[in-house]
């Protein structure tokens, strides 16, 4: 029979080993830092923004519209896999597409599973500054959270700018013999994507019309003019692609007569018009081709961008340019890089 | 009637549970909750930067541009250095900039003086005071490219065509 004193004494054992076990969580939760789990994070977001191109890459992630985002695996901003810290401006834009208002482009979600990972919902501030633009995604900082920055550059697209300097070259003397029964004038702009694409050139300076918009801008257009007329009229824009080892073929799948921002943009004297606007012009012209655009150009594809000019019934054509403009790496300006600073905040 | 050794098992009970508690206690209170894990991450996060940023100035903004980190090299322009280094370092998309501080040192191996290999102080540590040679920095390096340059040769590299060895130290003051 136990007596009342072991009684005592062990029910005193059992309640400071209780009092014992009930301490242990605490003190392994003292050595669990969650602070080392947010850097680590943090420092796996960036590695991702910084030195990964996202995927899928071909079409890339960036060209999938809202219908489709749920298609991207994952979403980094590098050019190129060879080409850390290198960032698309294309990739940036889209990344953080009204990031700061009602309707976003990507949701905290998409931030969650393609460039965030990881099963606990973790919250986030990723922040992009070059020169005097930020871009900004995620909520407020707190006190304590998981941190990484990375010195980046950005790479912008070219753009071609057909200015009065060179206006001599493309502009024709129309009592030639050979011109003077034409009613139209054509000038064509070509992309040679086995030039543009050569392998010699580093991803970081490469002009990739698949990834980056085309840019062509005329502008003082009215040195192009025939001297007795202000303006002329753009009736259409039309492309032609062609093979190495066949003939060019008009792209026809293209809707001419409705305006895709998605695909292109035209603006004449900074009117926005479709690709047949049959509009006067007397300024400028500027045509932009998304990369959604170039989806089925291969790598030696040669794609002509012609614009036709032509007026009315017996008008005689009131501008003199023509010919065929190389948009390769001699005549394009490709802007530098632009330094920048991102920084991934987690908690 | 309470018994002698009743009494020894309420006195026992007694000692076992202070001594319980007294070790955890002490094993609580003496455990460093600062593991060897959370040190390198701030380390780690330093030499990231530091690497980004050489990468960056090893790279021109445009085709045949000029390269920033050669070109300080070449005309042994610490202050240069120091300065674009720093910017890169310390920028922050909003608020303060950080405060960052930086040495470096450029490896060479001298062929004139017996194919020594030699250090040159490139950026020297702050003379503010605030260098104390305590700090705990990080070290961050990049192998650069010199071309052959005509003579009268770059100090101290000479005019051979080489690799130097750019090491740079970083610290939090």
């Amino acid at each position: 029979m136990l007596s009342l004193d072991f009684l005592a004494g062990f029910t005193i054992f059992l309640l400071a080993l209780i009092m014992v076990v009930s301490m242990v969580p605490g003190l392994l939760a003292g050595l669990q830092s969650s602070g080392i789990d947010y850097d680590a994070v943090a420092y796996r977001t960036g590695v991702i923004l910084v030195e990964d191109p996202g995927w899928p890459v071909n079409p890339p992630w960036e060209q999938y519209g809202r219908d489709h985002k749920d298609e991207i695996q994952r979403m980094g901003l590098a050019v190129s896999k060879d080409t850390p810290n290198i960032l698309l401006s294309t990739k940036v834009e889209r990344f953080f597409e009204n990031a700061s208002t009602e309707d976003p482009f990507f949701t905290e979600d998409d931030y969650h599973n393609k460039v965030i990972f990881g099963d606990y919902p973790y919250s986030y501030n990723i922040s992009l500054s070059s020169g005097n633009d930020l871009w900004q995604t995620g909520d407020p900082l707190p006190p304590g959270y998981g941190y990484i920055r990375r010195v980046v550059k950005i790479k912008e697209p070219s753009v071609a700018e057909i200015n009065e300097s060179i206006s001599s070259a493309y502009t024709i003397d129309p009592s030639a013999p050979e011109w003077q029964n034409s009613t139209a004038r054509n000038f064509t702009v070509r992309l040679d994507f086995g030039h543009l694409l050569d392998p010699t050139v580093s991803p970081a300076y490469r002009i990739d019309p698949r990834i980056e918009p085309v840019n062509v801008t005329i502008t003082n257009f009215d040195a192009y003019l025939n001297n007795t007329y202000d303006s002329a009229t753009l009736k259409s824009v039309t492309f032609q692609k062609a093979e190495p080892d066949s003939p060019p073929v008009p792209l026809r799948w293209l809707s001419y007569s409705e305006e895709e921002p998605d695909l292109y943009t035209l603006h004449l004297d900074e009117d926005s018009h479709s690709l047949t606007p049959n509009e006067p012009v007397n300024s400028s012209i500027s045509l932009v081709l998304k990369p959604a655009f170039m989806t089925f150009m291969g790598p030696n594809s040669i794609l002509d961008i012609r614009f036709n000019f032509e007026e009315e019934e017996d008008e005689p054509p009131h501008t003199n340019i023509a010919g065929t403009f190389p948009y390769n790496y001699d005549n394009v300006n490709s802007p530098p890089l632009k330094t920048g600073v991102l920084e991934v905040a987690i908690w | 009637m309470v018994s002698d050794a009743g009494q020894l098992y309420t006195m026992e009970g007694v000692a076992a549970g202070i001594i319980m508690l007294l070790t955890a206690y002490i094993v609580v209170s003496t455990t460093s909750i600062y593991t060897t894990g959370d040190t390198h991450i701030p380390d780690m996060q330093l030499e990231q930067l530091g690497s980004d940023v050489l990468a960056m100035m090893d790279t021109p903004n445009s085709v045949g541009g000029k390269n920033q980190l050669v070109e300080f090299v070449n005309e042994n322009s610490g202050n240069d250095f120091k300065e674009t280094f720093l910017k890169y370092c310390n920028a922050r998309t909003s608020g303060d900039d950080d405060n960052l501080h930086m040495s470096a040192n450029v490896t060479y191996r001298d062929v004139s003086h017996g194919n020594e290999i030699k250090e040159h102080q490139f950026v020297k540590p702050p003379n503010d005071g605030s260098w104390t040679g305590r700090e705990s920095a990080v070290r961050v390096t990049r192998w650069v490219q010199l071309d052959y340059q005509n003579p009268p040769s770059r100090d101290p590299y000479g005019s051979r065509a080489q690799a130097v060895l750019v090491e740079v130290l970083l610290w939090r003051a």
